[in-house]
């Protein structure tokens, strides 16, 4: 078994914290790993990332080739993209879509969006504004590796408990709002899993994955049939469309409380 | 055992305290700034006894630990690749007197220059030097090859060069830690001739030297790390070195086996080996990262055709850039994986280069010279340095023209003058000032044209990550004018948005006046204020409070 993963965002994001808990899960899982990481001068607002190469054998080489990476996670949309060369045909793209444009030269939206929504396996959820409602602006990475950790060849309890051991000197509360923001993404990506399985095309998933608001919990099997039957329904892209368009987060019961039209 | 995650950095400062230093030394420098930073911490969690500093610059931090060495204490000295040309004086002359308590030089290169101004290749340095050198390939080798490193140094009274690449330094895996040796004790030399090195004890040291060669040679002939394995007769043979073993068994894998293999960490180079995989090879590929180092001697500039031999030299490896495993791959023709291609993709893509951040003093700074760059002739230049500073070379400031080495923008500006451009401006950082600006400053007092000297005082080392600076405040000033500047021409500003005008006033005066002016701009760098007030607390308790100082807040005032 080989799993490389790229890790991506903006300085101050938490890349390097997101490697952190891959890494450590990773030695408690028994596996193999080496995890180089670009933070030249990451403090004034560059691109960071690292990579994470897991292995059930040494690992040799620190970098990983293009092509290879099973999963993106990235806590910006655009630093995602930028990263694509290394993903596997068919390996995940799992952002947070809230871009940070601390550039002039930002790219148009619907550009970006355009783009992002036609990569094949694409998870993208509002991280920065579940990570808020979790009660910790900063942990938009742990939604992120939420969302992603389906994919990884660690168990979740593991990522579970390297989050607490790496917040811990910070609080409980800090502790616990990073497990909320994590349990967030899980529930996020099972839910988008949960509707692929029941037909939806991908990237209507994708889309209206990027607008909901979840708890951190499992979603309801009821608010999932209601959703497949919508997405999956003759008018199914212009729902997709429509969420979102919202500028909001909209519950992921809106189709059960019938608030949306 | 005990096992840790590491980066590369780490692995080396560790190695370094389980083989018993006494002290350690540098300036920081990607990629290399997390040696001291990491041992520093260590040592501070675990209370050793290990002495130590962020050095003013590299050629201070080697003395520093040579000072150790010679009083038979083992001592680490880190910086980055081209601080060993800052350090280049007393690393030659170390190599002719030699070591004694065991002496190494972590350095690290970065090929690729993802954070330099070059991609210099330390190992030339070592060979330069005749000293050894060890190329570890991972994090484990890293702390081994420190240890080695060590004993090595002791044994044959040699500092040793520790050669890091920036893929090394800045990854992470799990090392297994060793066993800590005790710190040697006190023992001196009784002989003062043979760290005097004035020509008649400087040739009999020079000798020495010369005498320690082959058993140099003997032990990388002989090391466990340069590993030669023969398959068979007239098969092709590679030979490769430090990190790019890992990128070479990634892209080769099983078909390694189809090869004749030298792997090379330990240098001066083992000949024999050398000698060996040339007999027993139709032909050699050389893979190694930075300079085509080992395929220039093997291969003689190419004179050599005994044997087909490809590398950098004859344009079968890039010449330039850090090795991949897909470099490697297509050096041997081999398949690299298909990726996605994605329509729209490149037109959504912008750099995201660095920048100042918000409310960084030098954004200010800037916005004052570009003010009066408007009154002087058009095109004027500004010499620049290095740091965070350097910024003021992109949009919105365009501010800077130049930007070559630390230390290097007074005596460019002098240069300028010379060269007949009034007034010549030049901008630095206070760290770079006082690592090597000085002394151009002295050139530029000695000369008292109309040099203008604007000293970026944000009071850290911000660039590499908040390191302290060696002078602050109102010391800038007293360093300034103890270097002969007069103190009327030493004007201190506060680079701030709503002093724009007031601060405008004074370059102006500074401007008119006819010979040397030194600006210093003050104000804290926002980004690290923590670790500023941390620094200053940290130097007041250090400070000996004998009631005679006049700028302590410490109890003795
Ligand atoms: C010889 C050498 N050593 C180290 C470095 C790495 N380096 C680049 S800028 C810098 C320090 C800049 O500090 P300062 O002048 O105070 O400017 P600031 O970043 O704080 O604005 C260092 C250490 C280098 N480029 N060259
Ligand atoms: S780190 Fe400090 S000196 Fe560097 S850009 Fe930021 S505020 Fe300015």
């Amino acid at each position: 078994m080989n799993f490389d993963l790229v890790l991506c965002g903006v300085g101050g994001q938490g890349v390097l914290s997101t490697a952190y808990v891959v890494d450590h899960a990773a030695v408690e899982a028994g596996l193999h790993f080496k995890q180089p990481e670009v933070h030249g001068m990451a403090q004034r607002g560059g691109a960071v990332s690292a990579q994470v190469r897991l292995s059930d054998g040494p690992v040799s080489s620190d970098l990983i080739s293009d092509g290879a990476a099973g999963a993106i996670l990235s806590v910006e949309p655009m630093e995602g993209l930028r990263y694509l060369k290394q993903l596997r045909p068919d390996g995940w793209l799992v952002t947070d879509v809230t871009p940070l444009k601390n550039i002039t030269e930002y790219p148009d939206l619907e550009r970006l969006f355009h783009v992002l929504f036609s990569v094949p396996h694409v998870i993208a959820v509002d991280a920065t504004k579940l990570a808020a409602k979790a009660g910790a602006m900063k942990a938009q990475n742990m939604v992120v590796l939420g969302a992603a950790a389906r994919f990884l060849p660690v168990p979740l309890a593991l990522l579970e408990r390297h989050i607490t051991a790496l917040f811990q000197p910070k609080g409980e509360r800090v502790v616990t709002a990073n497990l909320k923001a994590f349990r967030m993404g899980v529930a996020a990506s099972a839910f988008g899993a949960a509707l692929v399985a029941r037909g939806v095309p991908r990237p209507l998933v994708a889309r209206a994955l990027a607008r909901l608001d979840f708890q951190p919990v499992e979603v309801d099997e009821l608010v999932v049939k209601a959703w497949a039957d919508r997405l999956a329904g003759v008018d199914g892209a212009a729902v997709a469309q429509r969420v979102f368009a919202s500028r909001e987060l909209l519950p992921v019961d809106v189709l059960t409380a019938n608030t949306l039209n | 055992m005990d096992s840790e995650i590491l980066l590369g950095d780490e692995a080396v400062a560790r190695g370094a305290i389980d083989a018993g230093i006494s002290a350690a030394y540098a300036y920081p420098g990607t990629p290399s700034t997390e040696i001291f930073e990491s041992l520093q911490t260590y040592v501070k969690q675990q209370k050793l006894d290990v002495k130590g500093l962020w050095s003013t610059n590299e050629k201070v931090a080697l003395e520093e630990a040579i000072g150790v060495s010679y009083c038979g204490k083992r001592s680490l000295v880190a910086m980055k690749h081209v601080g060993l040309n800052v350090a280049a004086d007393p690393f030659m002359n170390v190599a002719v007197s030699g070591a004694w308590g065991g002496l190494v030089l972590a350095v690290a290169d970065d090929p690729s220059m993802h954070s330099s101004q070059n991609e210099q290749d330390s190992r030339y340095f070592a060979d330069f030097a005749q000293v050894p050198c060890f190329e570890p390939a991972d994090q484990q080798e890293a702390y081994a090859m420190t240890l080695d490193a060590f004993a090595l140094s002791e044994k044959l009274r040699v500092p040793v060069v520790l050669r890091l690449v920036t893929r090394l330094a800045h990854s992470r895996a799990l090392v297994a830690l060793g066993e800590r040796s005790a710190q040697k004790p006190l023992r001196y030399v009784d002989d003062a001739g043979l760290y005097t090195l004035i020509p008649s004890n400087a040739r009999r040291a020079y000798a020495g030297l010369v005498g320690k060669q082959a058993a140099l040679a003997d032990y990388a002939e002989q090391h466990a790390s340069n590993a030669l394995t023969i398959r068979g007769e007239q098969l092709p043979g590679l030979i490769v070195s430090g990190v790019a073993w890992n990128y070479l068994r990634e892209a080769l894998g099983p078909r390694l086996e189809d090869f004749n293999v030298l792997r090379v960490s330990v240098y001066p180079l083992p000949v024999k080996k050398v000698r060996a995989l040339l007999d027993a090879s139709s032909d050699v590929t050389f893979i190694e990262e930075g300079y085509p180092f080992i395929e220039r001697f093997v291969s003689a500039l190419g004179l050599l055709r005994e044997k087909p031999l490809k590398g950098k030299l004859t344009g079968d490896v890039p010449r330039m850039g850090e090795l991949s495993p897909d470099v490697v791959r297509r050096v041997f023709g081999l398949k690299v994986a298909p990726t996605l291609t994605i329509e729209g993709l490149d037109g959504v893509l912008a750099a995201r280069p660095p920048r100042l951040c918000d409310a960084c003093p030098h954004g200010d700074s800037y916005n004052l010279i570009n003010e009066v760059l408007k009154e002087l002739t058009p095109g004027m230049r500004v010499m620049g340095d290095i740091g965070c500073y350097a910024l003021g070379y992109y949009r919105p400031y365009q501010a800077i023209h130049s930007c070559l080495c630390m230390g290097s923008s007074i005596g460019m500006a002098l240069g300028a003058a010379h060269a007949g451009v009034s007034p010549s401006l030049c901008v630095i950082g206070d760290g770079t000032f006082t690592h090597s600006g000085m002394t151009a400053l002295v050139d530029a007092v000695h000369e008292d044209l109309p040099v203008k000297v604007f000293i970026l005082d944000n009071s850290i080392v911000a660039m590499t990550g908040g390191q302290p600076v060696s002078v602050s405040d109102e010391q800038v000033v007293d360093l300034v004018a103890g270097l002969g500047v007069k103190r009327e021409h030493i004007r201190v500003v506060s680079p701030l948005p709503q002093k724009h005008a007031e601060n405008l006033a004074v370059v102006r005066e500074e401007l008119a006046h006819p010979g040397l002016s030194v600006i210093v701009a003050r104000r804290a760098c926002v980004r690290y204020a923590k670790e500023i007030k941390e620094h200053k607390r940290e130097r007041d308790a250090a400070h000996h409070h004998d009631g005679g100082c006049q700028d302590c807040t410490g109890s003795c005032r």
